[in-house]
């Protein structure tokens, strides 16, 4: 047994390239450790991120001592004392010779190319092209541009048949839809019989091509590479949180590219993060504050929307729920916190999708020592997939994983209500009725616990002796819908028996790594937006006075005692309610207020009859929204436009750990106001003074907020973002031990309401596609990638189970 | 003194019971008793090359897979796509169980436990000979499990291919068995290390194979006494072209070229003289009248500035304009290319365009030039040599017969009538310009 | 614009000018997460299994299964394909991509009865260009030929011993004169042996001491 590629252990070595003495990491492509001797070797079909080298192009040919033929820089490996030249006679001629074979038949439309300016082909014809051709007959000419896609348009013409495109089809995102046809000088890149080429990773071969060839159709023709500016930052459509490029013309985002970052993306997107940027700029943003006046969403100037705001909460005090999701940064929901728990005095605020957790077991299930990488999913001996979708719940990993099989003969298992797109590249798969994922996760606890060839028959023993022989390295990469509903806690006890039966606790390369419902869930349960957790998964006060000393002080100063006053009488002892209690309590009149933070309850929520009573009977609702959405613009009293994430200044935590950083990459639209100022400013109006008085301050005051974070600086996180389990601070960790006994066995049939169709991707359920019209195309239901209608299962939710 | 034609027209020899009768699998036995390393040094002593193209010596090549209990492969080259050759054709048509028999010697000294004999489709009534003859090799229990109660197994399939020339090289034919389009893979790493499927892989062309249990019954030394001494052996050679008795002839290697052209084909018809020959398929540079008298063998050939190949003699008689033999070859690899690499590609479509600029009295006074370089500038340069293929022998053409070329475009030229500047004209059209 | 002259590059491939048609749906593997799974001939789907079996990985079957659905539909139609994708659990694509590789996988619809005329160097130096001529006149002439036969120059077909000569069905016959080919072509559409007297499989060694 044992993994057969273990991570890269580099051994460093010397060679030589024209002449300068260069340390590189032994068996290191030539292509690449030239570099490290600022010597450049030209490549076109060479792409690390694709795997093996082809060798096709000849572009890269060096000359090395000892070898008669030229060699391929882009496929032979660094030994020590290697001698190589990349200048000589000979390979000069060589690369002239390739540079005007690939001209041949390459158009001379550089002038009218989306590729100009930032074209390899372009690049090496003029740095090792020979300058000339002698070709003087007739090019080919083709009818141009044509589709491929409804995101990508194909130019045949400008094809140099480096294969990058097809290789990622085929050997990356394994949907084999792209491929060649035909032979030799004919063949071309193409589609089975004129399907299109939809897949949810499609627009990566854009990026990849290194002529004019592969075109985004949302881009084409938009801009220049010398009239647009990259900013850096991160995609928050969904937990992966990709490292991203985009490229900004006037303010405007014109395009997304991938910015590698081999610890959180692996210089991969999926088509959402890639086109969903058009949203940015479309009318149906919400781009001024808007009250409900006779009825109707009106605009109105932000002094007036905050009166109002602050008036209703003030009226509600104790009575608000509040609910923080989607892209709301770490800062924003710890002041939101502070906002509800100290100025409203109600301890009613959450960010999970359906259930809370114990305080006990959420601090079990954050514990550092049991918290996996990402890059781990790629080199553990094997990686558990349980209750959860990767190429819907967090597309990038989906590809990680497939990587692992492939190249590293990762051992895959995924367990799931519905068939996985991951099915055929799993040693085994096993499948339990909708809602019973606890159910099953406790079976497969018990399996294991009755270890080594004890376990029972059935699924559960099946998967438990996969996992036992795989190896030490075992990830489990489990959806947060395991841990929601009735069967919550059970859920997550059977996960942190599981670890403790497979002792993953301090295994380098082991562990557990979640996929949250929303992109940045883990960020706010960290930030305390959870009910009864307050930052830093402490005990939180209920807002009695003297359990925020803080916020409470500062309250008293600002002279409005009175509604804390009400807020603390209402809110002591009340028992934290979780996204669905504050549901139920809207409806039946206990709360009167909602305080909604990038989060459309209607769309992204459970229960959605429930939401549909509470919302109608809510006296006071007021929403962070980027989107007036059917369910906002009937019930929303108060809407202040919000960010989004390209606007957006502030901090998230990947389910890894890894602390990113949101960085402004273009103008807020409109009147946007950032929502840390939103709420401070609100908080202020009711007494509570957050002293934040700019982005940078809220990050501040986060850092100091929760200790595991102490010291944590926006320069430290940088551009690549750190775990803050790898940073001395973690020892601040509340480590737990949770009693795990308690019901195993069979549980309350209850899932947290939503059941999916096959076929259906959530990936694609999202306002951003739906405003965004290069991607409107997914909407209509289709095979393979496209949402098919929702069902939503009338599942009885029995509340939450407690410890 | 023949050992692979001797007798091959006898009746039913393709049948086990002739075969048999004429001591057929007597080899076998007699290698089974031997160790694995005794066969391997029968094989190596025996000095003989590879008949499929590169005459590489076969016992090295064996002896380069890994020892171990991996999983090996035995690939057997039955692509026979060079033109000019169709000596395997005719091996396997008419005596299929020495090949067969050759495979399982081969995989028990090689350890292989799976073979796979990659015929070209085209070959429909061999490849239904073969799987005939397979079926009864098997029940007689020459192929399987244990064979004649040895420890040795090995199992051996017939694959048909469907027309593509590269799939006869052997990384080519290797995807292609994977079931893949047959492109050539990067080399190293070399079959014998990772080849099908990845395992250690032997690829040996159908001659070479069927000539091991010759080799086997004679012994290594004895075997090696035939031919000269760096090409041991006999060798099937196909004559084709412009000769009088076309065909297959077994000879020792080492003999005159013109006793194989003249002596055994019987030379051009009357009248007419050799221009030039291929002495290795299409893809070798072709010799004049000259060389005939060049010893017939794999360093010969090569002092000689040609090559042996696939022992493809193919002969050209003075009736023929060079231009249309160049064309032929060009058009022939321009065809085949699997258009993986970018010389290859582009540079067998270019130099077809400017031979048909040349037939057509288009050609600038560069384009011989031009040409010239083209061929330089793919030979070596190429993923695989099937580019080197077609610039080796265009490249000799335009060495020893540049006048003809000239003269060639020339005539074209003035048939029609008029001293346009082709150049000009090529580049109107590349700018579409020119209606069709 | 202009129309600019191709020269013969390209322009065998139809698919070079093509864009999608952006109403269909990708084309997924048939019949797996919910893509639809069209009907397979019990007896394509059983061959293509033997075939399967033969191989430590099932893409080893490509060709086999290729030929065969080709032997079925007469070529390689997108419906064949679909077919083959099905059992062999690939994505019709990577099929079609191998499909247009092979020279004797037809992606186009051809007549039934395939005629090879080998027009390579030793077949040409022995009037072969001819042959093909008149072959494809003699095709092009006789009723529905365009249905009947798939004539096409091909490249050397390993026979030059009997150059010029043409592969039919599959049967080698040679040495060809231009005289043969109406007899030829009748032999074919009737479904007789073609040419018995000439067909390589009865030609005896050319080397005189072979046949002792
Ligand atoms: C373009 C090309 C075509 C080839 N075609 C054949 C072929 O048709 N048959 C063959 O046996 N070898 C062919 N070869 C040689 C094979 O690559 C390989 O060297 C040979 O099969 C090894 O067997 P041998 O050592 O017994 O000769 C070809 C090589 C090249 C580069
Ligand atoms: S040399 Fe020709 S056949 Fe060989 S890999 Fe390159 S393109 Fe393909
Ligand atoms: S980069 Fe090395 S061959 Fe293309």
């Amino acid at each position: 047994m044992g993994r057969s590629m273990p991570r890269p252990q580099p051994h460093t070595i010397t060679f030589t390239v024209d002449g300068r003495e260069v340390k590189a990491p032994e068996n290191m492509m030539l292509a690449d450790a030239a570099q490290l001797g600022d010597v450049e070797i030209p490549v076109f079909c060479y792409e690390p991120k694709l795997g093996q080298p082809v060798g096709a192009c000849r572009m890269c040919l060096v000359e090395i001592e000892g070898i008669p033929k030229l060699q391929t820089g882009c496929s032979t490996q660094v030994k020590d004392g290697m001698v190589v030249y990349t200048e000589s006679p000979r390979v000069k001629t060589a690369q002239r010779a390739v540079v005007e074979f690939l001209l041949i038949n390459h158009p001379l439309d550089c002038p009218v190319c989306d590729k100009g300016g930032e074209c390899p082909l372009q690049d090496i014809t003029f740095g090792w092209g020979g300058g000339i051709s002698r070709f003087v007959d007739p090019k080919r000419h083709f009818v141009k541009p044509l589709e491929l896609s409804p995101l990508i348009a194909i130019d045949r013409e400008r094809c140099i048949l480096c294969y990058r495109c097809v290789r990622f089809s085929q050997e990356l995102s394994e949907d084999y839809q792209l491929v060649l046809l035909e032979r030799g000088a004919h063949s071309y890149v193409s589609t089975f019989d004129g399907h299109p080429y939809v897949a949810p990773f499609s627009g990566n071969i854009v990026e990849l091509c290194p002529v004019g060839a592969l075109t985004s159709r949302a881009y084409r023709f938009r801009a220049r590479p010398w009239d647009v500016e990259d900013a850096g930052s991160v995609c928050t459509l969904c937990p992966a949180q990709c490292n991203v490029t985009l490229t900004v013309r006037d303010e405007r985002a014109m395009r997304v590219l991938a910015r590698d970052n081999t610890e959180v993306d692996d210089g991969w997107l999926c088509d959402k993060g890639r086109f969903a940027y058009q949203s940015f700029h479309v009318d149906e943003r919400v781009t001024e504050p808007l009250v409900r006046d006779g009825g109707q969403l009106r605009a109105v100037s932000w002094e007036r929307a905050l009166e109002e705001a602050a008036a209703g909460l003030a009226r509600a005090n104790a009575h608000t729920g509040a609910i923080a999701a989607g892209a709301s940064t770490n800062e924003e929901g710890l002041l939101l916190a502070r906002l509800v728990r100290e100025a409203l005095g109600s301890p009613h605020i959450d960010s999970r999708r359906a259930g809370a957790l114990p305080l006990e077991l959420h601090r079990a299930l954050g514990e550092p020592s049991l918290q996996a990488r990402t890059s781990d999913l790629e080199f553990a001996h094997a990686v558990l997939v349980l209750d959860a979708e990767p190429v819907n719940d967090a597309p990038i990993l989906d590809l990680r994983l497939r990587k692992g099989v492939r190249r590293n003969g990762l051992k895959l298992a995924v367990a799931s209500p519905n068939p996985s797109l991951l099915d055929a590249n799993a040693a085994l798969s096993v499948r339990y009725p909708l809602g019973e994922g606890a159910a099953f996760a406790s079976a497969l606890a018990d399996a294991l616990a009755a270890g080594p060839g004890a376990e029972p028959d059935g699924q559960a023993g099946e998967l438990a002796k996969l996992l036992r022989a795989a190896g030490e390295d075992i990830v489990v990469l489990w959806g947060e819908r395991l841990t929601a509903g009735a069967n919550g806690a059970a859920g997550a006890k059977a996960l942190l028996r599981i670890a403790q039966a497979l002792g993953m606790a301090g295994v380098e390369g082991a562990g557990l790594l979640e996929i949250p419902a929303f992109a940045n869930g883990r960020g706010l349960r960290e930030a305390g937006v959870l009910p009864g957790i307050g930052p830093g998964l402490s005990q939180a006060g209920t807002g009695t006075r003297g359990a925020n000393g803080a916020g409470v002080q500062a309250s008293t100063d600002a002279g409005s005692g009175a509604s804390t006053g009400a807020g603390a009488a209402n809110g002591a002892g009340l028992a934290p309610r979780d996204a669905h209690a504050i549901a139920a309590g809207l409806a039946d009149g206990e709360l009167s207020a909602l305080y909604l933070l990038h989060c459309e309850p209607l769309r992204e929520l459970p229960d959605g009859e429930l939401w549909e009573r509470a919302l109608a009977r809510a006296s006071t609702v007021i929403a962070h929204s980027s989107f007036l959405t059917d369910g906002l613009r009937e019930h929303a009293d108060v809407v202040f436009p919000a960010e989004v994430y390209a606007e957006k200044e502030g901090t998230i935590v990947h389910p890894d750990g890894r602390v990113q950083r949101l960085r402004p990459a273009i103008a807020r639209a409109g009147s946007v106001r950032a929502e840390w100022q939103v709420i401070a400013e609100l908080a202020l109006r009711l007494g509570l003074d957050t002293d934040v008085l700019s982005g940078a301050m809220a990050s501040r005051r986060l850092f100091e907020a929760v200790p595991f974070y102490a010291g944590l600086t926006l320069e430290e996180i940088g551009g690549r973002g750190v775990r803050w389990q790898e940073r001395d601070a973690a020892s601040a960790y509340p480590t737990a031990t949770p009693d795990l006994s308690g019901r195993t066995g069979s549980l309350a049939q209850a899932g947290d309401g939503a059941a999916e169709l096959a076929g259906y991707r959530s990936i694609w359920d999202a306002p951003e596609v739906e405003f965004s019209p290069a991607l409107e195309f997914l909407l209509a239901p289709r095979s393979g990638v496209f949402p098919r209608e929702r069902v939503t299962l009338p599942l009885t939710y029995v509340g939450n189970e407690g410890t | 003194m023949k050992l692979l034609l001797k007798g091959i027209d006898e009746p039913g020899l393709n049948t086990l019971e002739v075969y048999e009768r004429r001591g057929g699998y007597q080899s076998l036995r007699k290698a089974l008793a031997m160790t694995p390393e005794e066969l391997l040094e029968q094989l190596k002593t025996s000095g003989l090359r590879g008949r499929g193209g590169a005459g590489f010596a076969m016992g090295t090549k064996v002896s380069f897979l890994p020892k171990g209990s991996m999983d090996k492969f035995l690939v057997c080259n039955a692509d026979e796509s060079e033109p000019g050759t169709f000596k395997d054709r005719e091996l396997m048509q008419k005596t299929p169980h020495s090949l067969i028999e050759g495979i399982v010697i081969a995989s028990y000294a090689a350890g292989t436990g799976r073979a796979y004999i990659y015929i070209r489709g085209e070959y429909v009534l061999q490849a239904d000979i073969l799987d005939a003859a397979l079926r009864e090799a098997r029940a007689a229990g020459y192929v399987g499990e244990h064979v004649l109660g040895s420890e040795h197994s090995v199992s051996l399939v017939v694959h048909r291919g469907a027309g593509a020339y590269i799939c006869g090289e052997e990384t080519g034919l290797l995807d292609s068995l994977e079931g893949k389009r047959g492109n050539p893979r990067l080399k190293p790493p070399f079959p014998a290390i990772q080849g099908l499927y990845q395992g250690p892989t032997l690829i040996n062309n159908v001659e070479t194979l069927a000539t091991v249990p010759s080799i086997v019954a004679l012994g290594g030394d004895e075997y090696a006494k035939l031919g000269v001494e760096t090409s041991t052996g006999t060798k099937v050679v196909s004559i084709s072209g412009h000769v009088q008795r076309p065909g297959n002839y077994e000879v020792e290697l080492g003999i005159p070229s013109r006793e194989l052209i003249y002596g055994l084909a019987g030379g051009p018809p009357e009248g007419r003289q050799v221009k030039c020959w291929f002495p290795g398929g299409s893809s070798s540079p072709v010799l004049k009248a000259e060389d005939l008298d060049v010893p017939y063998d794999f360093n010969s050939m090569a002092q000689a500035g040609s090559m042996l190949g696939s022992g493809a003699v193919i002969v050209v008689d003075d009736s023929t304009p060079i231009l249309e033999v160049a064309m032929k070859v060009a058009k022939f690899y321009r065809h085949e290319s699997c258009g993986k690499c970018t010389p290859c590609r582009e540079g067998t479509n270019w130099t077809v365009k400017m031979l048909e600029r040349i037939d057509a009295g288009e050609a600038t006074p560069m384009d011989l030039d031009i040409m010239a370089s083209v061929q330089d500038h793919i030979i070596g340069n190429c993923l695989c040599v099937l580019g080197d293929a077609m610039a080796m022998p265009i490249g000799s053409m335009i060495e020893k017969f540049r006048e003809e070329f000239e003269a060639h475009n020339e005539a074209a030229r003035m048939r029609r009538g008029r001293g346009a500047s082709p150049a000009s004209e090529g580049v109107l059209a590349a700018h579409g310009a020119l209606d069709a | 614009m202009t129309a600019v002259r191709r020269f013969e590059h390209g322009s065998r491939v139809p698919g070079w000018d093509a864009a999608v048609d952006l109403e269909k749906d990708p084309a997924e593997i048939p019949g797996v997460g919910g893509s639809p799974a069209p009907e397979v001939p019990a007896e394509l789907r059983a061959e293509i299994e033997g075939h399967l079996a033969l191989y430590p990985d099932r893409h080893s079957a490509a060709l086999p299964a290729l030929a065969a659905a080709q032997r079925l539909h007469g070529w390689c139609s997108p419906e064949a394909l679909e077919q083959v994708a099905c059992v062999m659990r690939v994505t019709p694509a990577y099929l079609e991509s191998v499909a247009t590789f092979y020279d004797m996988l037809e992606t186009q619809p051809v007549g039934r009865h395939s005629v090879y005329v080998c027009t390579n160097i030793s077949c040409s130096l022995r009037g072969a260009d001819a042959l093909l001529e008149a072959m494809q006149r003699a095709a092009d002439a006789a009723p529905d030929g365009a249905a009947e036969f798939n004539v096409r120059g091909f490249e050397c077909l390993g026979a030059c011993d009997i150059a010029p000569m043409a592969s039919v069905d599959g049967v080698y016959v040679g040495p060809l004169s231009t005289a043969d080919v109406p007899q030829l072509l009748d032999d074919a559409r009737a479904g007789r042996p073609v040419l018995p007297e000439k067909q390589l499989a009865l030609r005896p060694c050319a080397d005189p001491e072979a046949g002792a």
